[in-house]
């Protein structure tokens, strides 16, 4: 137990002070949550909204004028189709028309969406609210006198893009800390002869493995931690923390790209090949795997198949708890969880059987 | 007290390459045990199955009654290796990699003595990376020594190394067999097996080719003298002289071998006068490693 111990100081002495090793895992993921959570608020953004009630006449006026912005695509819905779609996030919002409101008299339009499903819901409302006052204007000539009041459906806070990229950061992070780190270090390791010369002592082939998995767990956690406290103190994000749940989805994640990582570097016989192979698992996963945008964004046959991506596994459920759309270990996050479950196993079972020390 | 490594019909084959082929060969306990032969020649393949290290295809390696094939980890217990190219985390220090070494054994050695004794001190707090080739070849040393082990392996360990740190190195390995440790090593320099191994095997395309004393094998298989001359002298490789046993021509020398010198030097002056050929450059030595080595397998070790 002794040479465990004492192996998962020595790498993790040796991840700590390599400092290449560290911007890239710690200082990229904050450089990126600064760049994209403070600048990278003015995206375009297609907001799928349901149009409910009012008269028939000023119902399909303001359905007609909203559906010729490229900014909406709008479905007339009856109040309980619409609500339960915005909960369910096939529809993004829903703008409910008072039965009597025309243009040019002041009525009050409230806007229903769900603030966890959508990273740009405030820019959604403002879109909504801008549009409802050309739509005003241009029908009855006068000043604008309809408001929208948003109504998010679950909480009362207002959502930001960097809440919605700061889970899908900590995701990806877990996957570069893991499989790039990993799966870089063990070649370089067998290439320059450091695990022959474990393999020349007693300490078996399991203990060496054993504190491998030890090491990239904790340092990825330490990781973790930093870029959560980091978006939390500093770049105020507003996230919940049900700790328990979160903890196991992020050991999931990490055993899955873990057992990636041993899979790849089993294979790869060089540092120059190692290194294109694991950027053409997880290039992929980085940008369509929902870290910086919302797979509602992607072709639907596409958001189909990046579904199953692991990284994609991961980022909703730690998405989905550190939003509160999730609590605890329930419904949606068992699917997370039994995905990240099945590449950890059929990865995992692949790797130990193809692994070469040499 | 240690015992003897005894090695039985050892084949190990890479695809087509048959590295190590149907080898015998008993190493003595204490003293230095050389395994000479050039690149290629299977001599990192042998060492490694002792080491337990490499499972062979067939035949068996035993350590007095232990089976180091069935059970390697035993083996290792009681070894020290150096490995050819053994690296270590670049990022921790000498003393921390001693350490983590020290870790893996149930029986150690004070790191604090090894930095001292393999005059690592310097260098005690500095990061792997930062050590010089003779300082890390001093390191894979001292590593190869937190056990206190009875058999120490050293696979190739001069290469690389200048002229004084190989002189140094040298010191090192007498110090090891003083200790009453058997060192086994492996090398393609002549020098080296002359002046540090006790006894010998001449290995070529994984066999043995000859076992001894380095002394008694050139006294034995190359005896008498040699007469070097220049490359380009006219002598006819038919020519006959006065008790001369072998004829060659490299290079870089034409060799005559003599179980006489007097005589053969006698006849190579008349054949000289009489073809006034030029004798400039001419010179008479002893058998070596080497010249054993050309003769037993036509080529050089160096090749």
């Amino acid at each position: 137990m002794s040479a465990v111990v004492a192996l998962v100081q020595a790498l993790f002495r040796n991840f700590t002070r390599n400092r290449q090793g560290l911007f890239w895992s710690l200082f990229f993921p904050v450089l990126m949550m600064l760049v994209f959570g403070l600048l990278g608020n003015s995206q375009t953004v297609n907001v799928k909204l349901a149009v409910v009630g009012g008269s028939l006449a000023f119902h399909q006026e303001v359905a007609g004028a909203l559906a010729k912005s490229t900014i909406f695509t709008v479905t007339t819905m009856t109040p309980a189709g619409a609500l339960s779609a915005v909960r369910a996030g096939t529809q993004d919002a829903e703008l409910v028309l008072p039965a009597r409101a025309v243009a040019g008299q002041p009525a009050v339009l409230h806007l229903y969406y769900n603030n966890a499903s959508q990273a740009s819901a405030t820019q959604a409302v403002a879109a909504v609210q801008q549009a409802i006052s050309q739509i005003d204007l241009a029908l009855s000539g006068r000043p604008p006198a309809l408001t929208v009041t948003p109504r998010p459906l679950s909480g009362s806070r207002t959502f930001s893009y960097l809440d919605f990229l700061l889970p899908g950061l900590i995701a990806l992070t877990i996957m570069q800390g893991s499989l790039f780190g990993l799966a870089t270090a063990l070649t370089r390791w067998k290439e320059q002869g450091v695990l022959r010369r474990f393999l020349a002592t007693p300490l078996r082939p399991v203990q060496f493995l054993g504190a491998t998995v030890i090491n990239y767990m904790l340092t990825n956690l330490m990781n973790t931690v930093i870029i959560a406290g980091i978006g939390i103190l500093f770049l105020h994000a507003t996230v919940q923390l049900p700790i328990g749940p979160l903890l196991l989805s992020v050991l999931l994640g990490l055993s899955t790209f873990i057992s990636i990582g041993f899979l790849v570097a089993g294979h790869a016989k060089s540092q120059e090949a190692v290194i294109p192979l694991v950027n053409l698992i997880s290039f992929p996963m980085m940008f369509l795997s929902g870290v910086f945008f919302s797979l509602t964004s992607l072709p639907k046959f596409l958001a189909a198949v990046v579904s199953f991506f692991p990284l994609t596994y991961l980022a909703n459920a730690v998405r989905g708890l550190m939003s509160g759309q999730l609590t605890g270990v329930s419904g949606a996050l068992w699917g997370d969880i039994g995905g990240l479950a099945a590449w950890t196993v059929v990865c995992g079972v692949i790797a130990s059987r193809t692994w070469h020390w040499e | 007290m240690t015992s003897q490594i005894r090695l039985h019909k050892l084949t190990k084959r890479y695809g087509t390459l048959t590295a190590v082929d149907d080898l015998s060969l008993t190493i003595p306990p204490l003293g230095v045990f050389g395994l000479l032969g050039p690149n290629g020649a299977g001599k990192t393949t042998t060492l490694e199955m002792i080491e337990g290290l490499r499972k062979p295809d067939s035949g068996e390696v035993w350590f007095g009654t232990l089976d180091i094939v069935r059970h390697p980890e035993a083996a290792k217990a009681r070894f020290g290796v150096q490995l050819q190219t053994s690296s270590f985390f670049d990022l921790l220090t000498v003393a921390e990699t001693l350490d983590l070494f020290a870790s893996f054994y149930p029986k150690r050695l004070q790191t604090a003595d090894l930095i001292e004794r393999f005059d690592l001190g310097e260098k005690a707090d500095a990061r792997v990376k930062t050590l010089s080739g003779g300082q890390r070849q001093r390191l894979a040393l001292a590593a190869a020594m937190v056990n206190d082990p009875e058999v120490v392996f050293l696979d190739e360990p001069s290469a690389g190394l200048d002229p004084q740190a190989r002189r140094h190195l040298w010191d090192m390995v007498d110090g090891l067999r003083q200790e009453g440790r058997t060192v086994v090593l492996t090398t393609h320099y002549m020098e080296e097996a002359e002046t540090l191994c006790e006894e010998l095997a001449i290995i070529d395309h994984g066999r043995i080719l000859a076992t001894g004393r380095p002394k008694d094998l050139i006294a034995e298989r190359m005896p008498g003298a040699l007469i070097e001359l220049a490359p380009d002298t006219s002598l006819p490789l038919d020519v006959h002289l006065t008790a001369m046993t072998a004829l060659d021509r490299t290079d870089d020398a034409v060799t005559i071998h003599s179980s006489d010198l007097a005589k053969t030097l006698v006849d190579l002056v008349s054949w000289a006068q009489e073809s006034s050929a030029d004798l400039a450059g001419i010179r008479t030595r002893g058998a070596t490693l080497e010249d054993l080595f050309l003769s037993l397998t036509g080529r050089s070790l160096r090749e």
